[in-house]
């Protein structure tokens, strides 16, 4: 993995640059130990690591943008960073850059039941919202697997999803409002308390930027009321593809499930031995379907589930019968990464998104990329929408298998495009999965898309090296007129 | 040619430039004999549904394909002339005017269903097939594409004016159901903002950035829609108020409740009474709630008997059934045309729609407040909303050759905007901004809009992609 070339200048000017932080935030806001410095050397992606210039850790948006406007000022580049959970390197810190953590902005500012909405700071985690408004019957919907850890600031940075984002959407579609810092210093807020506003849809833009366009501190997200009653079904099939027949027979018949997730042989085995969970090992598919909502409804429609899933194969049903039945069924999904990380030394876990009606091709054509390989390989897999969540197996002390590993994971993403799908779903592109978005996109494409961070950040030091393979400079996009045949950029420095 | 700023946003056309014969020649080396100079066509296609007046272009293009439309843009940024896409013209905010003149890119014969993905619920469609039309197409396979703004308008239109409708509070705006576009941008380049998966985290998310983008950005030149499965029960209701305060509180509980209606619109007593006279009901003329009922038909039931109690709550009247599929097209119409209703209660004078959404908490107060000032101010102006999102619009029924009376409208207007904007709200729910909004843009968003302007000028550096809307620059 190819990073810009530190530079030389900033890491000579560190003394300075640190004099600087603590005149702006409180002493212990800034981290120059090289110990201390170490627990930021990763995210969740731990295949990468790099120690940061320094951490500094603010406590207001007026820090942040002090911060910030002293790095535009200066041409020190900028890693913003939550809690450090995602999976694609997007807060990998650079030899030259500061690590500007969010950790201190951990306060919910107002929760607002009239208009349905909480405001919080942007360090707060995901589960921490629901927590603070549960009292009353509300709840924050999208669930990253990861929600006691993540915070919130994060998940809009990624546009994270989880199990119940089939029914109530991803982080986009539940986030009202930001205030952010830009690079130059400036606060903007976009969006807020009310449904809609015209403009330019920024807020939209910053939703899964990744920290490329600036620092949010602070953010208004949507509650929801926690639906009356809830019930799982569980479905185990003798092959993947009636599994994916009942998911499209399911959606067909107009029925949105609060979540309907999808486990393989080994993802089930894994999972049955960590937690007992109830599920049967002789399938080769198993469904979770989660059925929410008025109590009438949710009966009926489990009937219904119920008669599709028979037409569909489905030699194995369970309802839940108690609430507590229902966390069951859903406590093995949940565990499936650690369950099947207990079966090998490393795992990476992948990403994907596909139309959904090209399900069991996917399956199919992986299993034959895993004997090509030689690696194992653990499906689950947030059926609802499409989005797969491959994790394959390997041991990092085998020489040669970390990068059998990658290139395996590189295929599997690159099937995923092929049938119309995209590189990610929801853990974002990062430094992972960076040098595949020519897989996805043409390269006029990624040059509109980096037109827009040049509006945000001109000077390109906001978490640079992430996300897009080539850095253009904007100077250079800014040239508009392409010549026939166009102009490639093969000679271009990779960083 | 120099192409001059707008100062005042509801001025006429400022310098339109004069399109040569040469370059009108390269044009129909594109498109044929699709390009007209004709003045009545001109006029038409510089001219929206409201009461701005025509700003015509010197040409209109009848573009047929995606590849017409690059080489059209293409020809037109070289010679820097301003491009105005144009749908079925039915925006509110003077959106298709040419301010400085241009050409026209009229998509209405771009207008195939290209391919309907049952399996995943989503459409693909050429820009000028209209809401109308493409839920006809899909009438066999028991899906339907939600957005229902008043007018038959196009999806490109739709997509550009990030349009809403009656239907909102459960299914969303043009926002959450545009998965994916193809665009001709500024200098002719044809890009994908996406592919057709519902989930994606890859890359800045372009397609919500040309959502609501109002053709300044680029030409809309295909788009990929999220579909619906009918609901297997549906109905309505309508039900009297006596007064709107009780009204807007009922929505409030409902929506705090989390009940999941599907629609849930409000009429005043005054555009009731139009719409008893225009679609012919015998309706009492009371401020109004009309709700519609999704889902299965225990569902139904159930939530209509919560909204039932709420309304009783509030003192509601009685309620009156359309549970027969051909009473709910007749009465959401009968919705659909509240603006022509409204400007039949004074033949001859003009409409203006205008546009707020505030936070639900406030919108009470905001509704009985602007009505005030409207009723002191002597105005026609029926009240209509997607209240569940807290959106309303008051319509001004207006003679604008009346100066006394267009003054009061305009500082009944600038109250209202100004009010909503305090209470944490935005002028411009649904109809977007083209030249009517630009000034509260201001207002309302601040530094914000420093962004959006230089993502404006990097996008379309030479300002000829519908220019002189959303932001001045
Ligand atoms: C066990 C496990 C399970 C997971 N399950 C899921 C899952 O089910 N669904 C899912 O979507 N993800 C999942 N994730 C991934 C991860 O938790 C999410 O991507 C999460 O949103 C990251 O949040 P964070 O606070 O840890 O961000 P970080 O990892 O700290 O940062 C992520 C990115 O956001 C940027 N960023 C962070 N905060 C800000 C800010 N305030 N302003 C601007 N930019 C910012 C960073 O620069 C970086 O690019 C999982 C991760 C783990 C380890
Ligand atoms: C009676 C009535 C009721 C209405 N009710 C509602 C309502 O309930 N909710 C609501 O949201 N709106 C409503 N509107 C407003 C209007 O119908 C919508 O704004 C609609 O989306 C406009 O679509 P159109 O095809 O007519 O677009 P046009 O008016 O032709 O164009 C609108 C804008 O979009 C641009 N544009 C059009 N096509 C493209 C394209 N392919 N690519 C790029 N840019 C393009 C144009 O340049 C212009 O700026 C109503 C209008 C009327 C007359």
């Amino acid at each position: 993995m190819l990073m810009p070339k530190p530079d030389e200048g900033t890491i000579a000017k560190r003394d300075e640059i640190i004099r600087a932080m603590q005149s702006i935030v409180s002493d212990e806001g800034v981290i120059t130990d090289k110990e201390e410095l170490r627990a930021y050397d990763c995210d969740g992606l731990m295949a990468y690591k790099q120690v940061p210039l320094i951490v500094v850790l603010p406590e207001s948006t007026a820090e942040v943008s002090k911060v910030l406007k002293y790095c535009f000022e200066n041409d020190v580049k900028i890693v913003p960073r939550g809690s450090g959970t995602g999976l694609s390197g997007g807060a990998l810190p650079l030899a030259d850059g500061i690590t500007l953590g969010l950790g201190k902005f951990n306060k919910v500012l107002d929760t607002d039941f009239e208009n349905r909405c909480v405001v919080t700071q942007p360090g707060v985690t995901n589960l921490a919202i629901t927590h603070a408004v549960q009292h009353k019957g509300f709840y924050y919907a999208p669930d990253p697997s990861s929600q006691i850890a993540c915070s919130i600031g994060g998940n809009i940075a990624e546009n994270s999803g989880g199990v119940h984002s089939l029914k109530y959407g991803l982080t986009t579609n539940n986030v009202m409002g930001v205030e952010m810092v830009l690079m130059s210093g400036e606060v903007i807020r976009l969006g807020g308390k009310h449904l809609d506003s015209q403009g330019y849809d920024l807020l939209g833009v910053i939703t899964g930027s990744e920290g490329l366009l600036g620092v949010i501190t602070e953010v208004t997200v949507r509650i929801l009321t926690a639906p009356e009653t809830a019930k799982a079904v569980l479905l185990g099939f003798d092959t993947s593809e009636q599994a994916g027949d009942c998911v499209a027979a399911v959606i067909s018949a107009g029925i949105i499930p609060g979540g309907m997730e999808m486990m393989d042989t080994f993802a089930i085995q894994a999972a049955e031995e960590f937690v007992n969970a109830g599920y049967p090992l002789d399938v080769e598919a198993l469904l979770i379907i989660e059925l929410d909502g008025p109590e009438v409804e949710v009966e009926y429609l489990i009937g219904q589930v119920n008669k599709i899933a028979k037409d569909t194969g489905a030699v194995h049903v369970k309802i839940s019968q108690s609430e507590e039945e229902r966390l069951t069924f859903w406590s093995g999904r949940k565990a499936a990464f650690p369950a099947v990380g207990r079966l090998s030394p490393d795992y990476i876990c992948m990403d994907g998104t596909i139309p959904r009606g090209k399900l069991s091709e996917v399956l199919r054509e992986m299993n034959k990329l895993s004997k090509k390989y030689d690696l194992r390989v653990a499906n689950v897999f947030h059926a609802g929408d499409g989005n797969l969540h491959p994790l394959i197996l390997f041991d990092a002390n085998n020489p040669g298998e970390f990068e059998r590993a990658e290139n395996f994971g590189s295929d599997i993403l690159r099937l995923c495009v092929s049938v119309g799908g995209v590189l990610t779903g929801e853990h974002g592109v990062g430094i992972e999965k960076r040098d595949l978005m020519g897989e996805m996109f043409t390269e006029d494409d990624m040059k509109q898309q980096q037109r827009l961070k040049c509006a945000f950040d001109p000077n390109q030091l906001l978490n640079p090296g992430k996300v897009y393979p080539t850095l253009h400079r904007c100077a250079e996009l800014g040239r508009m007129h392409v010549h026939k045949g166009g102009v490639k950029f093969p000679d271009l420095p990779r960083f | 040619m120099q192409i001059s700023l707008q100062t005042n946003p509801v001025s006429l056309q400022t310098n339109p430039v004069s399109l040569s014969d040469e370059f009108l020649e390269e044009l129909r080396t594109v498109v044929e004999q699709r390009l007209s100079t004709v003045d009545a066509v001109c006029f038409q296609h510089g001219k929206d549904e409201s009461w701005h007046e025509s700003m015509p272009p010197g040409a209109v293009v009848f573009a047929h394909s995606t590849e017409e439309v690059s080489e059209i843009v293409k020809i037109c940024a070289r010679h820097k002339i301003p491009v105005i896409p144009y749908g079925t013209g039915t925006s509110l905010e003077g959106h298709v005017g040419a301010v400085h003149g241009g050409v026209c890119i009229d998509l209405t014969e771009m207008n195939e269903i290209l391919t309907v993905n049952a399996e995943d619920l989503d459409v693909t469609v050429q820009p000028g097939v209209r809401r109308k039309q493409l839920n006809e197409h899909l009438r066999d396979t028991g899906l339907f594409f939600p957005i229902d703004p008043g007018a038959d308008a196009s999806l490109g239109g739709m997509t550009a004016t990030r349009a809403s409708g009656t239907n909102a509070v459960r299914y969303g705006t043009m926002r959450e159901n545009v998965l994916s576009m193809v665009v001709v941008m500024a200098d002719g380049r044809i890009i994908r903002t996406s592919s057709r998966s519902k989930k994606s985290s890859a890359g800045y998310d372009l397609t919500r950035l040309f959502v609501g983008s109002e053709g300044t950005l680029g030409v809309i030149t295909e788009i990929t829609l999220r579909l619906y499965g009918i609901p297997e029960a549906v109905s309505a209701a309508v039900c009297p108020f006596p007064d709107l305060e009780s009204a807007v509180n009922t929505v409030i509980t409902t929506i705090q409740c989390g009940i999941p209606v599907a629609r849930i619109e409000l009429m005043d007593e005054v555009q009731m009474k139009a719409l008893n006279a225009y679609s012919k009901f015998d309706y009492p003329e009371q401020p109004t709630l009309m709700f519609e009922f999704h889902g299965t038909e225990a569902g139904v039931k159930e939530q209509s008997e919560m909204v039932g109690d709420i309304a009783d709550d509030n003192n509601a009247g009685e309620f009156q059934w359309a549970t027969k599929a051909e009473e709910r097209t007749k009465l959401w119409q009968g919705r659909h045309d509240s603006y022509y209703a409204a400007m039949a209660l004074r033949p001859g004078a003009k409409g203006m729609a205008t546009d707020v959404c505030v936070p639900i908490s406030r919108l009470a107060e905001c509704i009985l407040e602007t009505r005030k000032d409207i009723d002191e101010q002597e105005l026609l102006s029926p009240i209509v909303g997607h209240v569940g999102d807290g959106n309303f619009h008051c319509c001004f029924i207006m003679d604008p050759d009346d100066l006394d009376e267009m003054a009061r409208v305009e500082s009944v207007n600038k109250r209202m905007v100004m009010r909503a904007l305090e209470m944490g709200g935005t002028c411009t729910g649904e109809h977007g901004v083209g030249i009517g909004k630009i000034d509260y843009l201001v207002a309302e968003h601040g530094e914000a809009l420093s962004v959006m302007r230089s993502m404006k000028i990097a996008l379309d550096p030479d300002n000829i992609m519908n220019p002189g809307k959303i932001i001045k620059l």
